[in-house]
């Protein structure tokens, strides 16, 4: 009873009623008369009826308002993002349902607290996450609560396959992929336009020429135009072309009889003294041709209204030849396409010339760039190998080194060569399989799907010769 | 992969309040949606939040785009310009990796700044630390006509002024720096080349004036 009283006592109050000692017997009665009960019955009950609701939508406002993320999915990415009541201090949740959920191919188990998929379409979507809280009758309608959900695309759904234009002066073909035989081997090279150049119907700038000469040398270049450079794609065809021209010319084939020469002299007596003219030998010939390309460069850009610059190119090249002592393998480089030689066992790696790396992209050198034939290194990007057998001679343009081998400091390990010779044989993400072997008839097809593995943020042009 | 770090900083001061910050929250959500259509820049570019008021503090680590989450944002107290730069160049000593022999590191990382007013706190202090970290590029964005443009040049050459700070223009910045990073991210894979100014940006809106 005290509490009724108390209650109207503070009603009263706050109405401005005070009710004084002497008429306290008054009031007494007054809260005991029947009807004044019934009326303070009311009161009572419609405060918590009031106070109650007032909860509910407090508690739903919280609910509603509370800041609830969930992962973002990815087209194609099997999806998996808890979405648990309890983290959430949800225990009061009595009924629940998502809608749009489905629509976006996924799912939520109850079981395992999580919403499971695998999205079909990529956008910021909205899902409606419907939920009704204890004390709210069952037949009350569901709160809605809107959750975002950022449903990536597919990265590999945005490159778009643009062909280049056939009409260009200076096009060529965006995807070239060859079998031969070369020397006592064979070569297989492909040399792809990358995705970065595909997506805005750009051009391959990559190239590559392979060829057996007359007096028993066989060669192969590999040349990859510069990203920045307005015609670089005829850049890196003149530098490949110009090297194989310049070696089937008749003064070129006549001063490599020298070699020959001083190579017997060398097995017969070898000295430090054999060693440096075979050394000089080398670096005569092949400066010449590098001095040649560089001119018949010039004078392309010079004819055509063009800087040289416009045709930057990096220009990497091995010239290979059976003797009864082994193979003689001279080499030359400017750019950051990696060559080398791997043993008959694949146990050694001969790393044939060191690449151009800048400490931040770009700081490649050019076949283009005169200061390079003004530099002290010059000499040392020619090089003389003369080795017992190989089981592979491999040049790669950056697009292949980039994802492939990363950092320099792999070129160097034989590890990483019989990694990249696996991944070839298959063990890729794609199970793309290229069987290095003369009687495989699929293998042109084979290497040319394999040329198109997914590497994340390499989408440069790529160029492969492995002569093997 | 050599991720492209792009750091924004964001001036949440008091005077942000209302459109002008909603504005934001919105030209960073456009942002991203938009980045995230372009295949280069989703696989590449990674993107911070630093904001700036009263305090400094990093709102979104570096994050790829594919997971960013943009977080709520309030603007309220001082302008706290030199805390930023300092919290910026600590970010980018602990976020982005350098190229050694062993890896091959991140690009250069590119900054925008926007702020609305004058800085309240020892914003030189701030820049000589900003001033030894290298970036690609640092683009200012002076919103409306509380902002110095000619102390924001002080920081970089690279500087943008908006008449007003409403979310019009604002939005226009945003989509601006969007596509600064787009063609960023396309730049650096194709060409493995690193864009240096504003000069090989998309030419701004209308309603960005270019600060000589």
């Amino acid at each position: 009873m005290s509490d009724v009283k108390q209650l109207i006592t503070q009603l009263f109050k706050s109405n401005n009623i005070n009710v004084p000692a002497k008429r306290m017997n008054l009031f007494d009665k007054f809260l005991q008369d029947e009807q004044n009960i019934a009326a303070i019955n009311t009161i009572t009950q419609n405060q918590d009826w009031l106070m109650t609701k007032w909860k509910l939508k407090d508690r739903i406002a919280e609910i509603m308002q509370q800041p609830v993320r969930i992962l973002n999915a990815s087209v194609g990415k099997s999806y998996e993002a808890k979405f648990d009541f309890e983290k959430f201090g949800w225990k009061d949740i009595t009924a629940y349902e998502f809608t749009g959920l489905e629509e976006a191919g996924l799912l939520y188990d109850e079981k395992t607290k999580q919403i499971t998929g695998n999205p079909t379409q990529s956008g910021d979507i909205k899902i409606a996450f419907k939920f009704k809280v204890e004390g709210q009758p069952g037949d009350a309608p569901y709160n809605e609560k809107i959750i975002a959900l950022i449903i990536n695309p597919d990265p590999k759904s945005l490159w778009k396959n643009l062909e280049s234009d056939k009409n260009d002066p200076y096009w060529k073909e965006d995807n070239v992929t060859e079998f031969a035989p070369i020397g006592d081997r064979h070569i297989l090279v492909a040399s792809k336009r990358g995705r970065a150049h595909a997506n805005i119907a750009s051009f391959r700038e990559d190239d590559f020429a392979f060829k057996d000469l007359e007096n028993g040398w066989s060669i192969v270049v590999v040349g990859d135009g510069a990203g920045s450079a307005k015609i670089s794609r005829k850049g890196s065809v003149i530098a490949c072309n110009g090297i194989v021209d310049y070696f089937q010319e008749k003064p070129s084939i006549e001063s490599l009889l020298e070699f020959d020469e001083l190579l017997q002299k060398h097995k017969a007596h070898t000295s430090e003294d054999t060693l440096k003219k075979l050394n000089h030998c080398v670096y005569n010939n092949l400066s010449k041709a590098v001095f040649q390309v560089h001119k018949q460069l010039e004078e392309f850009a010079t004819k055509e209204g063009f800087q040289l610059k416009d045709l930057n190119s990096t220009l990497v090249f091995t010239l290979f030849k059976k003797y009864d002592i082994g193979y003689a393998l001279l080499s030359f480089g400017v750019g950051d396409c990696p060559m080398a030689a791997l043993n008959k066992d694949v146990s050694e790696v001969i790393n044939l010339n060191w690449i151009d790396v800048g400490e931040f992209g770009g700081g490649t050198r050019f076949i283009t760039m005169p200061e390079i034939f003004k530099n002290e290194k010059f000499a040392t990007r020619f090089n003389f190998k003369l080795i017992d057998d190989f089981s592979y001679l491999i040049l790669m343009s950056d697009g292949i080194y980039d994802s492939k081998f990363v950092v320099e400091s792999n070129l160097p390990n034989i590890k990483k060569w019989q990694e990249f010779l696996k991944d070839l044989d298959g063990k890729n993400e794609d199970n793309i399989q290229v069987k290095l072997s003369i009687d495989n008839r699929d293998i042109v097809e084979q290497f040319s799907k394999w040329m198109d593995f997914w590497s994340i943020g390499n989408h440069d042009d790529r160029t492969l010769a492995i002569v093997f | 992969m050599r991720r492209l770090p792009v750091y924004l900083l964001l001036d949440t001061s008091g005077s942000m309040t209302g459109e002008p910050i909603e504005a934001v929250k919105n030209g960073v959500q456009v942002m991203i949606s938009s980045l995230r259509q372009n295949p280069q820049a989703i696989e590449t570019a990674f993107i911070s939040i630093i904001t700036f008021d009263s305090v400094a503090k990093q709102v979104v680590p570096l994050t790829d785009l594919a997971s960013f989450q943009m977080v709520d944002i309030k603007a309220t107290g001082t302008t706290c310009l030199g805390e930023g730069l300092k919290l910026v160049s600590t970010c980018i000593d602990n976020e982005v990796a350098k190229t050694t022999a062993e890896q091959k590191g991140d690009w250069k990382p590119l900054v925008f700044i926007m702020t609305d007013g004058i800085p309240t706190d020892d914003w030189q202090s701030g820049l000589e630390e900003f001033k030894k970290r290298k970036t690609a590029y640092t683009v200012a964005c002076a919103a409306g006509s509380g902002a110095d443009s000619n102390l924001l040049k002080q920081i970089t050459e690279n500087v943008v002024s908006l008449d007003t700070a409403d979310s019009q223009s604002i939005a226009k910045f945003f989509s601006w720096v969007s596509a600064s990073i787009g063609v960023t991210s396309t730049k650096v894979e194709d060409a493995g080349k690193e864009v240096t100014g504003l000069g090989e940006l998309p030419p701004p809106p209308s309603e960005l004036n270019i600060v000589v």
